[in-house]
């Protein structure tokens, strides 16, 4: 026993001196993969770039979610009406009471910047690398560039003057500087390009869940729009109208939301078979008062008679004489055995109405009606009455306003870049400020980059 | 010769002869002679000696180390003072009653968290401010266990320290000064707290059972505006907003709901009291060579909400030693095994019993079911509908082996094994929405998190010591392998096909795996420590570690750490030795560099991490952080100084220590702009943090006269906590969060000047004159929310069979008032409030109320929230807790039976306006006053 206590004691000393370096090193945890490993093959890389669309559809700005603009921006203008408790985050969008400090609003900014973050990352990993084929390469590079501009345009139109972040560089994104919004358009116009150049016109997800060629177009097409290209709009707008192997307008209301839609260019699918859009799930609401939000009277009130936008895109919920409306376009609130529908981020009823703005600014009156009344007719409508520019125009505000309500903020987007913020939302609005056509820089922003500074202005 | 050991009354049978000398000792008592005188029953009082104390051996982790002879600053509990306190978590038993640990809790709700901080504030990172906690010689990480997705009702994730129950601990020592934590290198840097299990002591078999049962009810709630100002208010802002009819949904003041009711919501929904009890039972004893504990405890408490929440704790202890009949060899074992089971509501009904209306409809209706209002309010009692279930078991097994092979050489190993298991899932029924909605279960989700971290520690070493003429010189080498692996796995459902299967994951139509991650971590060390002593009156302890760990990248593996501390005991000096008044004196100091590893692991890869979500079947992957090779270790210097003095017998005792810590190369995770992608990059910053302090402790025997004995315990902190420099502090992202010179822990804030009187809006101080409000430059003045003082003062009486202890716990400090958004929408505010500006001229504290719409008192209203109007005065006193004792007079010899009653939180005193002061956060249930009363039954 002495003995075997001597030689044990020897070991453990022994033990304890052999010192390895090697004892304090450790493998990779299971969930990791080294970033150069990711860009070896295609399937690690491909999982990269998925899981940017994915964080796209579940935060930050085209989320369906509240935080999401469908639902921001609606409570934000006169398309729906905040219920429920005063802190809730509907209530500061609909009370336009936002606050530099909140986290909504920080967590719409870094969620955008965070994704940005990773489609450069795919970018830069896709830039030095030869490993993959170059048909891989283009429609990797191609999906990511369009994603990086996707979101920098909703910044932009959101925030003002912001950063546009190319590369994934801390030191100097840490303290990028603001950049006018002529030069962001710039940008986005050119990173738009050569993503469009780079991608097939042919989808490379059956559900429509991925940027093609058209995708980058329509986008495009909006992108000159807002920046009174619209020539170029119009001409954008024409190659997704005329891509009528691929698309086309969905006679039936009912239809044009769901999976197959015929009408749509780009949707977010689900993340597992059975799930449905996170905007069902927060409009739809079955019994009286809403618990959230419900349509505003304004909107609701606005529709013409016989518009079938209304009895199908709107539902009505009664009780005794009080009525509310929730936005219908969306029937599914929660799973079904196989997902029906998808968020539809970009869609054709759009680009008619593009166009149809493009020709009557550009002067071609009867381009202009054409284009209206396709979507006028679908809805049950006549053709439009309008016969000046100005009147045309007039009525395919009109147009958008119905046909695009609660879609990722169009209302807001539109209103905004035709100046006519404040005279349709003062009067129905009652914080509505001049102001708040832009939404505040976050507050800690401020103080983690001096450069970002001023605030915008009002807050 | 034969010897004896007395039972718990102190009566003791022995065989002697007539001519015999009974030897009596008991530690911290004289040690008396009695001669036998062929009596057959002899009374012996033995009369404190208080110097004794001294002799107290002390453990100091690798070693241990005599009172007295201590160089290092050790601060120590026992179980006489654990047992007084009704209280399930470790940390909680420290409260008040340590110079320079400042223990918060963070929420009433049983399970939850609480705050430490060894001599204040080290790492600007916030998360690395823990100490390592070690239990019987096995290090226990204290890292969260929780998943943000499932313990949602704690402010912050699960901590795993509740798995370690207050009831099995013997002693429990804070180190504290370099010269006790370098020998911890790497992990020193923010203290140790070791903690020692009880263990079996040879005699008799004593078995002990104690059962105690109580109630709970919350501290302190805010003041809230009741139904008549309420609607003042509401009214008001009406008008002031120059809306002239009510909306649709302002149902509080529309008609819709009854104005003449009037509910506290916060006594409705958080005011009901919660059950304590506790069960526990031991069997000890042992022969002279080998000794046993096995103990059992059980303890549930259910909560203040209504509803059938409950907190289980149970566990089981084990403890065996044993020498071989030539002493040479030693093996303790010990095992700890801790089940907790909790059941409770998966939110806090904090905001809602705020914010709620106080006119807002009953919770329930007439038939007893919930009264939704024609869906004119969410019900807050549908909210405890959502669930958090948690189970989490816990082993801590150690094996210490030693060998004496000299007399003066030892060979030792500690053998170690942690294992750590916990399970939580939140549920969201749809049973939380109306009925009306008809939402069925296919919308009910669930999380689940299932955390496991298993470790392993070796620690071979050698321990040498010798005692001649030169003095007494002990040496001990030791090295350290260490393993942790820890496994996560968070997962989702959602769409159940009924409510009743929603924990169960296959029953849920989608599954999502959220996270799956195993993380290994490695940690190697070499330390030793040199001691040597001279004649009692001088001491060195030097100690030293060199450390590596997993958590940094190549090449930066490696640091090495060390101490020197001496002691003079000067009242063994000559000149001294036989005072009369000074029975005790020593200086002390020591001063030593240690470290800090608490910085995740991995963190220095470039990785992609799988996310675990879908997109076109695809499962994504994400850039797991922006990554930084290059950080380094963290180095803390510590310095100490510190008088101990007995006067009278030690009959008073006291100890002033005064200590300088500062901690430089700060590594932390820097924050950057969310234009970088995220939130912060892990990198070392060139900043230096001090915590300077002064901390006093006074023991007193006051009176001690027969039957009647009086003791005081007083400790009291200032501490001081500065950030020394920071090079390019005014262009780095900390610019708004630290200032130079000032407390890590301060409060940028607006200066308020008053309320306008003709516009009835905040004015705040236009610090850069620029005419407007404007963060940051406006938002400059600096509020310290450290406490400028804190401790307690404990109290022991006893008169005959009763025994009575209490402690007051006190601190000086300021925090910030609850903040309740801009006044006069539909949410309740506090009562002050009311006071508000009307109209034009009036000269009012609190500004115009607004339904929300106005803009400017909205923005104010948000300064106002972050500015020093918002700062209070939070200092308090205590009574933190109170044990009554009576000692039922049996005539059974080895019989005791006490009946306790034991009180926490019973009475506080302070001006701090909103809740509980002791809270550092708020919108949580305050901590519970709890009183209970209980039996212990030795024989």
């Amino acid at each position: 026993m002495r003995l075997l206590n001597k030689q044990l004691s020897i070991l453990i000393v022994f033990l304890a001196f052999y010192a390895c370096d090697s004892f304090v090193e450790t493998n990779l945890p299971k969930s990791q993969l080294s970033s150069s490993s990711v860009f070896e093959n295609y399937e690690t890389a491909n999982a990269a770039l998925m899981n940017i669309y994915a964080k796209l559809r579940d935060t930050g700005i085209l989320t369906g979610t509240g935080n999401g603009l469908s639902n921001a921006l609606g409570n934000y203008t006169d398309e729906l009406t905040a219920y429920g408790t005063p802190t809730s985050t509907n209530m500061a969008f609909y009370n336009n009471a936002l606050l530099p400090g909140s986290t909504v609003i920080s967590s719409l900014w870094n969620a955008s910047y965070n994704q940005i973050y990773a489609a450069n990352a795919l970018i830069e990993g896709l830039d030095k690398n030869t490993w993959l084929t170059s048909d891989n390469k283009k429609q990797l590079l191609g999906e990511a560039l369009f994603l990086r501009a996707v979101v920098h345009f909703y910044l932009t139109n959101l925030f003002g003057d912001v950063p546009y972040i190319t590369a994934t560089d801390y030191k100097q994104n840490s303290t990028a500087t603001k950049i006018g919004r002529k030069v962001i358009y710039g940008s986005i116009i050119a990173d738009l390009e050569t993503a469009s150049a780079l991608l097939p016109v042919s989808y490379s997800s059956n559900a429509r869940g991925r940027a093609n060629k058209l995708v980058c177009r329509a986008l495009l097409s909006r992108v000159y729009l807002y920046n009174k290209s619209y020539a170029e709009a119009a001409n954008e707008a024409s190659a997704l109208i005329n891509s009528t192997n691929l698309y086309g307008l969905e006679s039936d209301l009912n239809n044009v939301f769901l999976i197959n839609s015929k009408e749509t260019i780009w949707q977010f699918e689900s993340a597992s078979a059975g799930q449905n859009t996170k905007e069902g799930s927060i409009f739809i609401f079955t019994a009286g008062p809403p618990a959230s939000v419900a349509v505003n009277t304004v909107l609701a009130s606005s529709f013409a008679a016989g518009d079938q936008r209304k009895s199908k895109w709107l539902k009505a919920i009664t009780k005794g004489t009080d009525i509310w409306y929730h936005p219908y376009k969306y029937k599914e609130q929660s799973n079904t055995s196989a997902s029906k529908e998808y968020s539809v981020v970009l869609r054709l009823a759009e680009q008619y109405l593009i166009r149809a703005e493009a020709r009557a600014a550009q002067g071609d009156l009867i381009g202009a009606k054409e284009d209206l009344n396709k979507i006028r007719l679908r809805s049950g409508l006549q053709n439009t009455q309008a016969a000046s520019k100005e009147q045309l125009l007039a009525a395919v505000q009109s147009e958008r306003r119905w046909e695009l309500f609660t879609e990722y903020g169009h209302r807001f987007f539109d209103l905004k870049r035709l100046d006519q913020l404040d005279a349709a939302l003062s009067s129905v609005k009652a914080g509505w400020n001049t102001e708040d056509s832009l939404f505040p820089i976050p507050q800690s922003e401020l103080g983690n980059n001096p450069k970002l500074l001023p605030q915008n202005p009002g807050y | 010769m034969t010897a004896a050991i007395s039972d718990y009354n102190g009566h003791f049978s022995i065989q002697a002869s007539a001519q015999d000398t009974l030897v009596v000792s008991y530690l911290g008592f004289k040690t008396v002679y009695v001669p036998v005188n062929s009596r057959t029953k002899i009374d012996i009082v033995l009369h404190y000696d208080t110097t004794t104390l001294q002799e107290v051996r002390i453990n100091a982790g690798y070693y241990t180390v005599k009172e007295s002879e201590r160089t290092g600053s050790i601060a120590r509990i026992t179980s006489k003072d654990i047992e007084t306190q009704p209280v399930t978590n470790v940390l909680a038993t420290m409260q008040g009653r340590m110079a320079g640990v400042n223990i918060i809790q963070t929420t009433g709700v049983p399970g939850g968290g609480f705050d430490i901080k060894i001599r204040g504030q080290n790492s600007l990172r916030t998360t690395a401010n823990n100490p390592l906690y070690i239990i019987d010689g096995v290090p226990f990480a204290s890292d969260p266990i929780g998943y943000s997705q499932t313990s949602t009702i704690y402010p912050s994730s699960t901590s795993p320290l509740n798995s370690i129950n207050p009831e099995t601990i013997e002693s429990i020592e804070v180190l504290k000064d370099a010269d006790a934590t370098s020998i911890y290198g790497s992990r020193g840097a923010n203290g140790v707290v070791l903690i020692t299990t009880k263990k079996g002591k040879s005699g008799r078999t004593k078995f002990t059972v104690s059962s105690s049962t109580g109630a709970g009810k919350a501290t302190k709630f805010m003041k809230l505006m009741d139904t008549e100002q309420y609607l003042a208010m509401r009214k008001q802002a009406f008008i002031n907003d120059g809306i002239p009819q009510y909306g649709t949904s302002d149902y509080d003041i529309n008609g819709t709901w009854n104005q003449n009711r009037n509910t506290d919501w916060q006594r409705e929904l958080m005011g009901g009291t919660s059950q304590l009890n506790d069960l526990q039972g031991s069997v000890s004893g042992g022969s002279e060579k080998t000794q046993f504990l096995i103990g059992g405890n059980y303890h549930q408490e259910s909560t203040v909400y209504s509803g059938d929440f409950k907190y289980k704790k149970g566990g089981l202890q084990f403890s065996l030693n044993h020498a071989s009949k030539d002493d040479r060899f030693h093996i303790n074992f010990s095992g700890v095994y801790n089940i907790q089971n909790s059941s409770l509501p998966a939110n806090e009904l904090t905001y809602a019993a705020q914010t709620l209306a106080p006119n807002a409809p009953s919770l329930y209706n007439s038939d007893g079911s919930l009264n939704w209002e024609n869906q004119t309010w969410q019900n807050p009692l549908a909210m405890l509908n959502a669930q958090f279930k948690a189970k989490t078991k816990d082993l801590v097994a150690n094996a210490v082996l030693s060998y004496k092979l000299m007399p003066e050489l030892t060979v030792k190993s500690n053998f170690g094994y942690t294992d750590l298991r916990t399970n939580e899932t939140r549920t969201t029924p749809s049973t939380i929405y109306d009925p009306i909605y008809n939402i069925s279960s296919s919308r009910s989700s669930m999380f689940s998190n299932i955390t496991g971290r298993s470790s392993w520690i070796v620690e071979p070493q050698l321990n040498w010591d010798k005692e001649a003429n030169f003095g007494k010189l002990g040496l001990l080498i030791g090295a350290t392998f260490q393993n942790q692996n820890s496994s996560a796995l968070y997962q989702s459902g959602t769409g159940f096909s009924s409510n009743s299967l929603i924990y169960n994951l296959a029953a849920a139509k989608t599954v999502s795996v959220l996270g799956d991650d195993e993380t290994v971590y490695r940690y190697q060390a070499f330390f030793a420590r040199l001691n040597y002593s001279y004649q009692q009156r001088y001491i060195i302890n030097l100690t030293a570690r060199r450390d590596g760990s997993s958590r940094f990248g190549p090449g930066r593996q490696f640091a090495s750490f060390g101490a020197a501390g001496f002691a003079w005991l000067f009242s063994n000096e000559k000149f001294l030795k036989n005072s009369t008044w000074l029975s005790f004196g020593k200086i002390r100091g020591s001063y030593g560099t240690t470290g800090n590893d608490q910085i995740g692991d991995y963190q220095y890869l470039n990785t992609y991490t799988t996310t675990g979500i879908n997109y076109n079947g695809t499962v994504g992957m994400q850039p797991s952080r922006l990554f930084n090779p290059d950080f380094s270790w963290e180095i803390n210097k510590k310095m100490e100084l510190a008088l101990e003095t007995g006067f009278f017998n030690d009959r008073i005792f006291t100890t002033v220590s005064w200590y300088s810590n500062r901690s430089s190369n700060q590594l932390v995770g820097i924050p950057l702009s969310g234009v970088t992608g995220f939130a912060s990059i892990q990198a070392n910053l060139n900043a230096e943090v001090e915590n300077s302090g002064l901390e006093l402790t006074l023991r007193s025997l006051n009176l001690k006269i027969k039957n009647v004995q009086w003791q005081t315990n007083f400790n009291l902190s200032f501490a001081k906590n500065r950030l020394v420099s920071f090079p390019g502090l005014e262009s780095s992202t900390y610019s708004q969060r630290y200032r130079i010179g000032q407390p890590l822990n301060i409060a940028l804030v607006y200066q308020l000047k008053g309320v306008n009187q003709q516009t009835g809006i905040y004015e705040f101080e236009d610090l850069n004159g620029d005419g407007k409000i404007s963060y940051p430059l406006d938002r400059q003045k600096t509020v310290n929310l450290n406490p400028k003082y804190y401790g307690g003062l404990q109290n022991q009486l006893s008169y005959k069979n009763w025994n009575l202890d209490f402690l007051f716990q006190f601190a000086k400090q300021q925090n910030r008032l609850v903040p309740m958004g801009a006044a006069g929408s539909m949410s309740n505010q506090p009562a002050r409030t009311a006071d508000a500006w009307l109209q034009a001229g009036d000269i009012k504290p609190y500004q115009v109320y607004t339904t929300g719409v106005n803009n400017v008192a909205v923005n104010a209203d948000s300064y106002f929230s972050e500015s020093d109007a918002l700062i209070s005065d939070s200092s308090f006193i205590r009574l933190k807790n109170i044990s009554l004792t009576y000692q039922l007079p049996l005539k059974f010899t080895e019989t005791s039976c006490k009946i306790v009653f034991q009180g926490q939180n019973l009475l506080t005193f302070t001006k701090f306006k909103d809740g509980d002061p002791e809270f550092s956060s708020y919108g949580f249930l305050p901590p519970l006053k709890v009183i209970t009363a209980g039996i212990l039954l030795t024989f």
